[in-house]
């Protein structure tokens, strides 16, 4: 049985596709069969992120529809052997998407896979809530601004009741707080909110935290999700996300600004 | 992004709401004997009929079928506009939609459970003029109060060990007592007692209400915010006492 884990925020723009895709490539790495997939149907982007747009012929809603099977739709990922992706429709309407056909792909998955990834469309409607109704895990994808914590603030009062668990009145949805684009001169200087405001506001578990970082649009641009990208802040910040959602103690990095020490100030370096 | 419709572009927004109502609560489905009192009350406090409008509840009857065209013309005539129906049967609330009514279904009697909360966005409901009932049937609700969402007691006290966070509403009969911050929308004595209050340990609150007297976020003096407060009615005038 899979744990189905959604990626969710409310807000667009603020991390969840960069996330699913660093979530799902890290979890694969720790050796789980893992599947990513994209519920932004007429937005697809996910397949760019993981860098296999190119090989996309079904989508989910052709699933859904009946005019291809799930093998067909889901692609191999070619860096790493546990990883497949569903990608979304570029072309179909949002309404193409059926409870009923979202939970029969999720049925079927669920007996492969040890973990299913959701990314979530934007949004409190029908997709987001579709991305999310089957959920054992939540990821709250938050920036640091009043408006995204708003927005995730909304997107947790969903979980809390418009999910299959919840109506079957189950063990709630489990809920993490992933707080992305963090810019810690930019906190220190009022500018963001910090990261304590942010947890005191929301008041859920704190699954990790993703700087502000170049390494991101690199890897974006590049089709290869920023978790492989050992060297940089992102990609060690993601992977410690992963070790924490697989239960691993981990300590918090990238939250304070670099003090710089002597050798980084002659030598030029710090982060990347 | 839906949330993010460029404002001038909108023709208008839906704002959840909390607006003092008058429900009148008829004993009797007989238009004459309907007007007849409503005379009587016209000559007694000319001042409450200006337009006044009123929720129709028709709880207490037991007829299926109800003249509810003649019954709201005598209320119009003595200068009470009726704007809904509360309760009856379903030929009652067909009719009240075909004069153009809205129709509450019959107000709940609330078992005095824990419960999680619904998830609507705060919607317009109406508070009842009922003289406030002692203190019980009060409600403990345990956790954050998320934006989006309505947490009442509709009898008695409400206790949130928690937050209430922007964009919620927390409203009670009684008084509101929230152990967190309070950021949301806040509103107590909502059938009109005087002696309710909002108690809460850090004031940051959207609104502040006790039995219809508000004031907003920026009503409030900028001190008092951050603090752990008591908000009263004294002579009519909502007061914020800090209590630290
Ligand atoms: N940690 C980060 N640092 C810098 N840019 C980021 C970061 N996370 C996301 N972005 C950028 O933000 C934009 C939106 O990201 P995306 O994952 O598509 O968000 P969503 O799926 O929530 O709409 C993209 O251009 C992405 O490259
Ligand atoms: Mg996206």
């Amino acid at each position: 049985m899979a744990k189905i884990i959604v990626v969710t925020s409310g807000k667009g723009g603020v991390g969840k596709t960069t996330s699913a895709a660093a979530i799902a490539t890290g979890l694969a790495l720790r050796g789980k069969k893992t599947v990513v997939i994209d519920f932004d149907v007429g937005l697809r982007n996910l397949d760019l992120i993981m860098g296999c747009e190119r090989r996309v012929v079904y989508d989910l809603v052709n699933v859904i529809q009946g005019e291809a099977g799930l093998n067909q739709a889901l692609i191999r990922d070619k860096r790493v052997d546990n990883l497949h992706i569903l990608p979304a429709s570029q072309t179909r309407d949002k309404d193409a998407l059926t409870q009923e056909g979202v939970e029969k792909i999720l049925e079927t998955l669920t007996k492969d896979f040890d973990y299913i990834v959701c990314d979530s469309p934007a949004g409190i409607e029908r997709g987001a809530q579709l991305a999310m109704y089957y959920a054992d895990e939540a990821v709250v994808v938050t920036n640091p601004e009043v408006s995204s914590v708003r927005d995730s603030d909304r997107i947790l009062g969903l979980l809390a009741s418009k999910t299959r668990r919840a109506e079957n009145g189950q063990e709630p949805v489990k809920e993490h707080l992933l707080i992305t684009r963090y810019n810690p001169a930019r906190v220190d200087h009022g500018d963001m909110l910090n990261l304590d405001d942010i947890q005191e506001i929301l008041a859920i578990d704190l699954l990790g935290l993703i700087p502000e970082s170049e390494a991101v649009l690199r890897a974006s641009n590049q089709g290869i999700p920023v978790t492989h990208d050992n060297d940089s802040d992102a990609g060690q910040a993601y992977t410690d996300t992963v070790s924490r959602l697989l239960g691993e103690k981990v300590p918090l990095r990238f939250h304070e600004t670099q003090k710089k020490g002597l050798l980084s100030r002659m030598f030029g370096g710090g982060r990347r | 992004m839906s949330l993010n419709v460029d404002r001038a572009s909108m023709a208008f927004s839906f704002k959840g709401g909390m607006l003092p109502m008058t429900v009148m609560e008829l004993t009797s489905a007989d238009p004459e004997r309907i007007r007849e009192q409503l005379a009587g009350k016209l000559s007694q406090a000319p001042a409450f009929f200006q337009h006044t409008p009123v929720v129709l509840s028709v709880e207490k009857l037991d007829e299926p079928h109800l003249a509810l065209e003649r019954i709201c013309a005598v209320c119009r005539a003595h200068k009470l506009l009726p704007v809904a129906v509360r309760g009856g049967s379903d030929p009652v609330k067909q009719s009240a939609w075909a004069l153009g009514l809205g129709w509450f279904p019959p107000q709940e009697i609330k078992p005095r459970v824990l419960e999680s909360v619904g998830n609507e966005a705060p919607v317009e409901r109406v508070a009842d003029e009922a003289p406030p009932a002692a203190i019980k049937g009060g409600r403990i609700h345990r956790g954050t109060v998320r934006s989006g969402q309505q947490v009442s007691a509709p009898e008695g006290d409400l206790v949130v060990v928690g937050s209430v966070n922007a964009g919620a509403e927390v409203l009670a009969a009684g008084s509101v007592h929230v152990y967190g911050a309070l950021r949301g929308r806040a509103l107590a004595g909502i059938h009109g007692d005087h002696d309710a209050g909002i108690f809460c340990r850090e004031l940051h609150a959207e609104l502040l209400s006790v039995a219809g007297n508000y004031k907003r976020l920026e009503d409030i003096d900028p001190q008092l915010l951050g603090r752990s407060v008591e908000v009263q009615l004294s002579d009519d005038q909502l007061t914020i006492v800090s209590l630290t």
